[in-house]
């Protein structure tokens, strides 16, 4: 009894030292994995697109943006919508209500579309990059291809990175137009808002630089974050069908924590001094 | 060096992580000839391939293909050797967005600028050589498991290479496709020239077509020699693999405590 009795208090005075290598090995790791996808981003990106290269890059353009278009589209209608009823309930009882395309446009082009779209966007088209790039991984595409001589980053990679970078900011600009007109369709004709208040107070109100130009920052910079981690997910991870349904899910949780993290910095950095 | 080698390793240690896969492998492949590269599964094999074909790097040791270092070449030089190598992979490796016909043009319009006429009566050559030119519309998911290996195979032979490795060629195969890849695997080796690496599992199919045949084992050759002496071969750990004897040198159970004790503990894990 008192032989367990040591060996148990032995054990609980190696737990901090355990917890403190573990934490090291934890940092290590991933340093290492930043480092890994740093440098595949660099060796994918980097280099002069060939002719070929742009073919492919249209055809991932098609599977990568033109899939995600109408999941897209359909919720920038409703959350255009909400917004719009939301916003009119408020506004009515300060008898507010002609700033509603105001409000409805500036809530869109700064915060929900490029944040709304890119959790979409991560969870239909990055999803589906890593499955299919972990895929050709599995059946060694990869590895065949580059027994033949080509090398896979140029080749699978690139086309699929240029592809979520030029995309998603496209989407966002869909996802926009399309709330705007959803507010009009819930403040304007079916609440009664006037219209011409509803346009001239949205012109009067968006900036090009500060609102729209912002806006399309943040998607950019989503769209390559998600790109980025959905791609490298893939690529980077172990081969057997566990595998790759675990980075599939990374993919989403990663990309959805860093849509979020990154949208409060950048929000803080272009708004903060407004208010 | 001895010219009628077309790979030698020497010495060649490799380790995944914690594991040594291989600890001084040592073998030679002559060329013109069927070597096979024999072992149970999980030894390195696949693996092996890999470092012959310059995509591993080895901790120690060296490989020489036709006398160059594969491991020192710089990478502009490596990916021309391995335009003279052709690798069939064990799942077939064709690429999953291209048709049966633009998978054998493939490694045809990334090394040469033929013309398109003329890449097509290659790639229909090659087809018409796996017994496969009446698919070369279909997509890879349209195919067979052997179908998938034959034109797998067509892709590796299309720019005419010297040395050819086989990963795993027969296995999950039925009968008859087994028949056909091990018909193909000579005849490509006996017409065209071809030094042939099999590496396989397959015990009867692989010991028929090869000329020399290396079993490893624990990382290292456990036995060499042409097939006919490996069958007579005396040593008990030899036996078991080439006859396939379920328990003997290496044991049928996984270690673990003894039985008895083991069920009368009573737990799950221990
Ligand atoms: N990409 C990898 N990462 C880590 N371990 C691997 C990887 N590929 C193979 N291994 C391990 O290396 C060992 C040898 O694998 P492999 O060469 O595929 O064996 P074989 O082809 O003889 O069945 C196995 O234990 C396997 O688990
Ligand atoms: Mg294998």
């Amino acid at each position: 009894m008192s032989h367990e009795h040591a060996r148990r208090r032995g054990a609980s005075r190696r737990q901090p030292v355990r917890q403190i290598m573990a934490l090291g090995r934890g940092t290590l790791d991933m340093i290492d994995a930043l480092g890994r996808a740093g440098l595949f981003l660099m060796l994918s990106c980097l280099g002069i697109p060939s002719r070929e290269g742009i073919r492919l890059w249209l055809r991932q353009m098609h599977f990568v943006g033109v899939m995600s278009l109408a999941i897209v589209l359909v919720s920038g209608l409703f959350i255009g919508m909400v917004l719009a009823l939301q916003g009119y309930t408020i506004l009515v009882d300060f008898g507010a209500e002609d700033a509603l395309g105001q409000m409805v446009a500036l809530s869109l082009l700064r915060e929900l579309a490029p944040v709304v779209s890119a959790l979409l966007f991560a969870g239909r088209a990055g999803s589906a990059l890593t499955a299919e790039i972990g895929l050709m991984k599995a059946t060694e595409q990869l590895t065949s291809m580059e027994m033949i001589g080509v090398d896979p980053l140029r080749r699978v990679i690139a086309p699929r990175l240029w592809a979520g970078f030029v995309s998603l900011p496209l989407l966002t600009i869909g996802f926009s137009v399309v709330g705007i007109w959803g507010g009009y369709l819930v403040g304007v004709e079916w609440l009664g808002v006037f219209e011409g208040s509803y346009w001239s107070n949205m012109q009067g109100s968006v900036g090009f630089v500060a609102d729209i130009g912002n806006g399309l920052i943040k998607s950019l910079v989503f769209a390559m974050v998600v790109t980025w981690i959905a791609v490298f997910q893939g690529y980077d991870l172990i081969p057997t069908s566990e595998g790759i349904s675990r980075a599939t899910t990374r993919t989403v949780v990663y990309s959805s924590l860093a849509i979020l993290g990154l949208d409060f910095v950048l929000t803080a950095m272009m708004f903060g001094e407004i208010g | 060096m001895d010219d009628s080698l077309l790979v030698d390793v020497e010495g060649l240690h490799f380790s995944r992580g914690e594991k040594e896969i291989f600890r001084g492998l040592d073998l030679q492949v002559p060329r013109g000839k069927i070597t096979a590269i024999m072992g149970p599964s999980g030894t390195g094999k696949t693996t092996l391939l890999k470092l012959i074909g310059g995509q591993l790097y080895p901790d120690a040791g060296r490989v020489r293909i036709a006398g160059q270092d594969v491991h020192r070449l710089p990478r502009r030089t490596l990916f021309r050797l391995r335009r003279r190598m052709g690798m069939l992979f064990q799942s077939g490796a064709l690429f999953s967005d291209l048709s049966v016909y633009e998978n054998v043009a493939f490694p045809l319009r990334v090394h040469t600028d033929l013309p398109e006429a003329m890449i097509r009566d290659i790639v229909l050559m090659k087809l018409e050589a796996v017994g496969l030119r009446g698919a070369r519309a279909l997509m890879p998911s349209e195919l067979s498991g052997g179908m998938l290996r034959r034109v797998a195979l067509a892709r590796a032979i299309a720019l005419d290479p010297e040395l050819i490795l086989y990963d795993e060629p027969f296995v999950g195969q039925d009968p008859i496709s087994m028949g056909v890849l091990v018909q193909l695997i000579k005849t490509v080796n006996q017409a065209l020239g071809l030094t042939a690496v099999v590496v396989s599992h397959d015990i009867k199919e692989t010991l028929s077509i090869a000329d020399y045949v290396y079993v490893i084992s624990d990382g290292q050759v456990m036995a060499h020699g042409t097939p006919a002496t490996l069958n007579v071969d005396q040593d008990d750990r030899v036996r078991q693999f080439i006859h396939g004897e379920p328990d003997g040198p290496v044991p049928f159970h996984y270690p673990a405590p003894d039985y008895f004790t083991d069920i009368m503990t009573g737990r799950a894990s221990s």
